[in-house]
């Protein structure tokens, strides 16, 4: 029953696996189609879907990093105002070694994004021109948005604390204590000591 | 004039009075907080009847107000900003995120304690607190002015080392010019 509501979207996945080798695709819902492909297919990938599929438009792209799966995923957000549906081509790049080829000549903001991925996750784009620094000054800590990077212990080394009230009280505790009833196990660990 | 310590006190309150009446606000907005200065300095709040008006540059203005999250590459510019007034000049520190960091309390990029890097005369709670709120610290400000005892400057003075060397742990790259006041 799906298949037949989402002609359009199964037509796009269709041709794109026909296209390209080890591509998988599938329909999430309406208007919205989700590939995944290898790192090396990421440049071919794109400029298909701009110039055949009319993805002409460059919403977003983003990056997700899977620490236990010991990989990075990049996310590729299109949208094609023809055919109103909205296209994400994944990959996956390897987290000890992340290179990935450059691909701002296809559309020019993926210039500015990849700079801000290449300094919030350490990626590298093989290729990319653009300042080192994009948004922070003097970073010479692991990139903060991985997710390994500790900011608790990081803001205990390097900024000041501020030492609460005395006889600051535990809000969840008073409002237990008012109400007479009791904090549940898994909100217990919030609690001040 | 004869130079005698009773006829200073004499002059130090006429100076203070009138500082007291003429509070020039450098026009720097950091954070949310510089939202809320148009309607205080606007005809609603009128914040021009107690002297206080924005100004542009720093050596021309002075109280800096800090109007939110430091981020630490925005530290540097209010550092070079503060540096730049000429005396007199009081830092009004503005909202929780100036107090203890705020709803930043765990960014790794944004600063928590406005007062270990520069010297604050006086906070204004509130996230973000209302023209009423900013007027109010205003006031209090004009009183600390008139008892003499807004000397955030001279504390910056005495203490330079120490708070360089809080500066210094944020800002890592240091290429600021001195100033020799």
């Amino acid at each position: 029953m799906t298949e037949d509501k989402h002609i359009k979207e199964q037509k796009i996945v269709d041709q794109l696996s026909g296209t390209f080798q080890n591509l998988t695709g599938k329909v999430k819902r309406e208007r919205r189609v989700e590939v995944s492909v290898e790192k090396k297919l990421i440049p071919s990938v794109l400029s298909y879907v701009k110039d055949q599929l009319t993805f002409t438009h460059m919403s977003h792209m983003s990056c997700v990093d899977w620490l236990e799966d010991e990989h990075f995923e990049l996310v590729y957000i299109l949208w094609s105002p023809e055919l109103k549906v909205q296209l994400l081509v994944k990959t996956l790049i390897n987290r000890e070694n992340p290179v990935i080829e450059n691909v701002d000549m296809i559309w020019g903001q993926l210039n500015t994004y990849q700079r801000e991925i290449r300094e919030m996750y350490g990626i590298q784009f093989t290729g990319l021109v653009g300042r080192e620094e994009f948004v922070l000054e003097d970073w010479d800590e692991m990139p903060p948005m991985r997710r390994d990077f500790d900011t608790a212990e990081y803001i205990k080394d390097v900024f000041f604390e501020r030492p609460g009230r005395d006889g600051a009280k535990d809000v969840r505790e008073v409002i237990a204590t008012r109400s007479g009833e009791e904090i549940p196990e898994l909100a217990k660990k919030y609690s001040r000591d | 004039m004869p130079n005698d310590k009773k006829s200073q006190k004499i002059v130090d309150i006429i100076q203070n009075a009138a500082r007291k009446h003429s509070l020039f606000v450098l026009a720097y907005g950091t954070g949310c907080g510089a939202i809320e200065i148009p309607p205080t300095m606007t005809s609603r709040y009128d914040a021009e009847r107690f002297g206080i008006r924005g100004m542009a540059t720093p050596r021309q203005a002075d109280v800096l107000l800090v109007t939110g999250y430091l981020a630490t590459k925005t530290l540097k510019r209010v550092i070079r900003a503060y540096e730049q007034m000429q005396d007199p000049k009081y830092v009004i520190g503005f909202g929780s995120c100036t107090i203890n960091g705020g709803m930043y309390w765990d960014s790794y990029n944004t600063i928590k304690l406005l007062d270990k890097y520069i010297p604050v005369d006086v906070y204004i709670n509130g996230c973000m607190p209302r023209p009423e709120a900013v007027i109010e610290g205003f006031i209090e400000l004009q009183g600390l002015i008139k008892d003499g005892k807004a000397n955030g400057a001279t504390k910056y003075k005495e203490n330079i080392d120490w708070y360089r060397a809080n500066q210094k742990k944020v800002i890592k790259n240091w290429n600021m010019p001195d100033y020799n006041w």
